[in-house]
C-alpha cells in the first residue's frame, strides 16, 4: 500500500461525506416518521390500516434497496416523476427505513407488559394519553438497540447511492479508481471513514441505551 | 339508596371456556367484601369485569348508579361509551397482583400522573396529594425512588396510594399480596385494614383467610364461575354450609391454621393506634427489619 | 404512457438467468458465511484473549463498513491478485460480510443455552468438544433459526449489490434490459416481484423450520 496515495485520497473522498451524512439524516427523519405511522396503523383497531401496514412492510422489506433506488431513479421518470439523483436516493432510503423501523417500533410497543395499559385504563387515562406518557417511553428502551442497528445499516447503505450517481464518498472513491488506477489505497480510506462513522453511531447507541435504562 | 356496586347475571367466556356462569351480588357503601375461591375459579375475572378491564359476555354491571354494561333482550351486550367508562373508572380504584407501577417514573410521579391528566389537578396540588398519600402508607421518604428500587411490599403500597389519589368510591384489590414475599405481605394488609376502618368500600380477592376473617364484612366463595356461598365473614369462614366451601377451607387452612379470633401466621397487625388517620402506622415503618435495605 | 407487460414475457429467459446467478451468489456466500461465522463465534468464546479479540475485531470491521466497500476490496484487490472471476470475488466478499453477522447470531444462540447443560455434561465427564457438539449446539439451533433466517433474507437481497462489480445477476440484467428496451417500470417491477417471491419463500421456510425445531412438550 502506497501511503502517499492514501493521504492524497483522503480529501478527495472526504468531499463526499456531506452528501453521505445528509442522505442518512434525511432518510432517518422521514423514514422514522413513516415508521411510527406504520407501527400505529399495525396496532390500530382498523383492519384496513393493519393490512396496509403489513403489506407495506412485506413489500419494502422483500425488495432489495438497490431495486428501490433504481426504480426511483430509472422508472419513475417514465411516468413524469423526475427526481434528482439525490432525491431519488432519499426516496428509496426513506421507504426502506420506514419499513424496517416500523417493525422495531411495533415490537417495542408490544413488549411493554399489558399490565401497564391496564393500570392506566383503571386510572381513567385516555388511550392517547397513556400511549404517549406510559407505553411509548417504556417501549423506547426496548427500541434503542435495534433502532440504532438499523440506522447503522442505513448509513452503510447510503454507499449504494453511487449506483444512481449521487456524488457521495463511494462515487468519489470510484472516480479515483478510474483516474489513477489505484484501488487498495482509496478503498482503505473509504473503509476507515465508514468504520469511524458507524463506530460513532455505535457508541452513541450505547450512551442512549444507558441514559434511558430504568433506575434500579 | 342503591348499592354502590350492583352485578347481575354476570357471565364471561374466553372462547369456548366459560369462566363466569352468572354471578349476582351487590356491594353497599362502606362494605368490605372478600372474594375467596380456588385458583381458576373466576374471582379475578369477576373483579376485572367491574371496571371493564374484561368485557363481560353477559349480564349487567352498575357502579354508583351508572351502567357499565347491560345485556339487551336479544342477548347482545351494550357497553357504556368510552368517555363514560373513563368517568366510571375514576370512581373505581384498582390494585393489581403484580403492582403494574410505571417503572420509568418515580413513586411520586406514579401517583400524580392520573390526577393531573384525568382530574386536571395542578402540579402543586397533585404533588401535595401524593406526598400525603405516600406518608399515609408509610413511604413518605420514598417519593423520589423508582419502582425497581423498592421492595415488593413497598411497590404495592405505592400502587395503593396511586389508586387512592383518584379519590375513588370503591377499591378493587386483586390478590395484592400474592406476588410479594410472605414477610412483606403484612405491611400491605395493614394499609388495607386501615383503609377499611376509614370506611372505604372494598372488594378484595384474596388468599389471606385471616385478613378476610378480621377485616371483611362479608365473604363470597366462588368456584367454577358461580358464587357457591356467601355471608358474614365469620359464618362462612368458621362454619361453612356448602361442602365445596368446607373442602376449600380445609385445604387452605391446613397450611395457615385459623383460630376463632382470626389471628394467623400472616399477621394483620395489632389493634393499636387506630385513632390516627394514617393508613400505616408505625408497626412496620418503625421496625427496620420490615423495610429491606435499599437497592 | 402505456405499460407494455409483454416486455417482461419477452425478457423472461434473461431474467431467469439473472435469478440463477443471484441464487448461486446467495447459496455459496451463505455457506461460506455460515462456516466462517461458526468459527468466529467459537473464537469469540475461546479461553485465549488474543483469539477473542481477533474475532471481535473482524466482526467490528466487517459490520462497520458497507458491503459495497467489501466487494470493492474482494474484486479490485483480492480478486485481481488471485485472478478470480467477478462471481468468485462476489461470493468471497458477500460471504466474508455475512460471516460477521452469522457469528453474532450463532454466539447469541449458544449463550442462550442454560449453563446448567454444560455443568451437567461436565459432571458426566464429557469433553468440551463433545458436549458442545452433542448437547449445546443442537439446543441452540432452536434459538438461532429465527435470527439466522431473517439475516439470510438480508443476504439474499444484498446480493443485488454485486451489480457494482459487474456481475450480471438479477438486478444487473434488469438494469441492462431496461436500458435496451426503455421499459424500466415493467422490468424493475418484475425484478421486485421475483425478489419478493424469493424472500417470501425464505419466510415460509423459516416458519417450517421453527415449527420443526420447536421443543416437544
Amino acid at each position: 500500500m502506497d501511503w502517499e496515495v492514501v493521504f492524497e485520497s483522503v480529501p478527495l473522498i472526504w468531499k463526499g461525506a456531506g452528501a453521505t451524512v445528509s442522505m442518512f439524516a434525511w432518510a432517518l427523519v422521514i423514514g422514522t416518521a413513516g415508521a411510527l405511522a406504520l407501527a400505529l396503523m399495525r396496532l390500530s383497531a382498523s383492519k384496513a390500516l393493519q393490512w396496509f401496514a403489513i403489506g407495506f412492510g412485506w413489500l419494502f422489506r422483500g425488495i432489495p434497496l438497490l431495486i428501490l433506488l433504481f426504480f426511483a431513479f430509472f422508472a419513475l421518470p417514465e411516468i413524469g416523476i423526475l427526481f434528482s439523483p439525490f432525491l431519488a436516493a432519499i426516496v428509496g432510503f426513506s421507504l426502506w427505513t420506514a419499513a424496517y423501523q416500523a417493525e422495531v417500533i411495533r415490537s417495542g410497543i408490544i413488549a411493554v407488559p399489558p399490565g401497564q395499559s391496564e393500570a392506566s385504563e383503571a386510572l381513567g387515562m385516555t388511550k392517547w394519553h397513556y400511549m404517549r406518557r406510559i407505553v411509548l417511553p417504556q417501549g423506547l428502551r426496548i427500541m434503542v438497540p435495534p433502532y440504532t442497528g438499523n440506522a447503522i445499516t442505513l448509513l452503510k447503505q447510503t454507499s449504494l447511492a453511487t449506483l444512481v450517481t449521487v456524488p457521495e464518498m463511494t462515487l468519489l472513491t470510484q472516480r479515483i479508481f478510474s483516474n489513477n488506477f489505484k484501488f487498495i489505497e482509496p478503498i482503505f480510506v473509504l473503509a476507515m471513514i465508514y468504520l469511524a462513522m458507524t463506530s460513532v453511531l455505535l457508541i452513541l447507541s450505547v450512551a442512549v441505551e444507558h441514559a434511558v435504562s430504568l433506575k434500579v | 339508596m342503591n348499592s354502590l356496586v350492583q352485578v347481575t347475571g354476570l357471565r364471561k367466556s374466553f372462547g369456548d371456556l366459560e369462566v363466569l356462569k352468572g354471578v349476582d351480588f351487590d356491594v353497599e357503601r362502606g362494605e368490605v367484601v372478600a372474594i375467596i375461591g380456588p385458583s381458576g375459579s373466576g374471582k379475578t375475572t369477576m373483579l376485572r369485569c367491574i371496571n371493564l378491564l374484561e368485557r363481560p359476555t353477559g349480564g349487567r354491571v352498575e357502579v354508583d348508579g351508572r351502567v357499565l354494561c347491560d345485556e339487551l333482550d336479544d342477548g347482545t351486550m351494550k357497553f357504556a361509551e368510552k368517555g363514560d367508562v373513563r368517568e366510571i373508572r375514576e370512581q373505581v380504584g384498582m390494585v393489581f397482583q403484580r403492582f403494574n407501577l410505571f417503572p420509568h417514573m418515580t413513586a411520586l410521579d406514579n401517583i400524580t400522573e392520573a390526577p393531573r391528566s384525568v382530574r386536571g389537578l395542578s402540579k402543586a396540588d397533585a404533588d401535595a396529594l401524593a406526598t400525603g398519600l405516600l406518608e399515609s402508607v408509610g413511604l413518605g421518604h420514598k417519593a423520589d425512588a423508582y419502582p425497581l428500587q423498592l421492595s415488593g411490599g413497598q411497590q404495592q403500597r405505592v400502587a395503593i396510594a396511586r389508586a387512592l389519589a383518584m379519590e375513588p368510591a370503591v377499591m378493587l384489590f386483586d390478590e395484592v399480596t400474592s406476588a410479594v414475599d410472605p414477610e412483606l405481605a403484612g405491611e400491605i394488609l395493614l394499609v388495607m385494614k386501615r383503609l377499611a376502618q376509614q370506611g372505604m368500600t372494598m372488594l378484595v380477592v384474596t388468599h389471606e383467610m385471616s385478613f378476610a376473617a378480621e377485616v371483611a364484612d362479608r365473604v363470597l366463595f366462588i368456584d367454577h364461575g358461580v358464587i357457591v356461598e356467601q355471608g358474614p365473614a365469620r359464618d362462612v369462614l368458621t362454619d361453612p354450609q356448602n361442602p365445596r366451601t368446607r373442602a376449600f377451607l380445609h385445604a387452605v387452612l391446613d397450611r395457615a391454621p385459623m383460630t376463632e379470633d382470626g389471628g394467623s401466621a400472616a399477621g394483620v397487625g395489632e389493634e393499636s393506634g387506630f385513632g390516627s388517620s394514617d393508613l400505616f402506622t408505625d408497626q412496620a415503618a418503625a421496625d427496620p427489619k420490615a423495610e429491606p435495605a435499599d437497592g | 404512457m402505456e405499460l407494455d407487460w409483454g416486455v417482461v414475457v419477452r425478457s423472461w429467459d434473461l431474467l431467469m438467468q439473472g435469478t440463477w446467478v443471484t441464487l448461486v451468489l446467495f447459496f455459496l456466500s451463505l455457506l461460506l458465511g455460515t462456516a466462517l461465522g461458526l468459527i468466529l463465534a467459537l473464537m469469540r468464546m475461546s479461553q485465549f484473549r488474543a483469539v477473542r479479540w481477533l474475532s471481535l475485531g473482524y466482526i467490528w470491521v466487517f459490520r462497520g463498513i458497507p458491503v459495497l466497500v467489501i466487494l470493492f476490496f474482494s474484486f479490485f484487490v483480492v480478486g485481481r491478485r488471485l485472478g478470480l472471476t467477478p462471481v468468485q470475488a462476489g461470493i468471497l466478499g458477500l460471504g466474508f460480510s455475512a460471516a460477521a453477522y452469522k457469528a453474532e447470531i450463532i454466539r447469541a444462540g449458544i449463550l442462550s443455552v442454560d449453563p446448567g447443560q454444560a455443568e451437567a455434561s461436565e459432571a458426566l465427564a464429557m469433553s468440551k468438544r463433545h458436549y458442545m457438539r452433542r448437547v449445546i449446539i443442537p439446543q441452540s439451533i432452536r434459538v438461532i433459526i429465527p435470527t439466522y433466517m431473517s439475516n439470510s433474507i438480508l443476504v439474499l437481497k444484498v446480493t443485488s449489490v454485486a451489480v457494482a462489480i459487474g456481475i450480471v445477476e438479477l438486478t444487473g440484467i434488469t438494469r441492462q434490459l431496461s436500458n435496451s428496451t426503455t421499459r424500466p417500470i415493467e422490468l424493475f417491477t418484475a425484478a421486485a416481484g421475483i425478489y419478493v417471491f424469493l424472500t417470501t419463500v425464505l419466510v415460509v421456510l423459516q416458519e417450517v423450520l421453527e415449527r420443526r425445531f420447536a421443543l416437544k412438550t
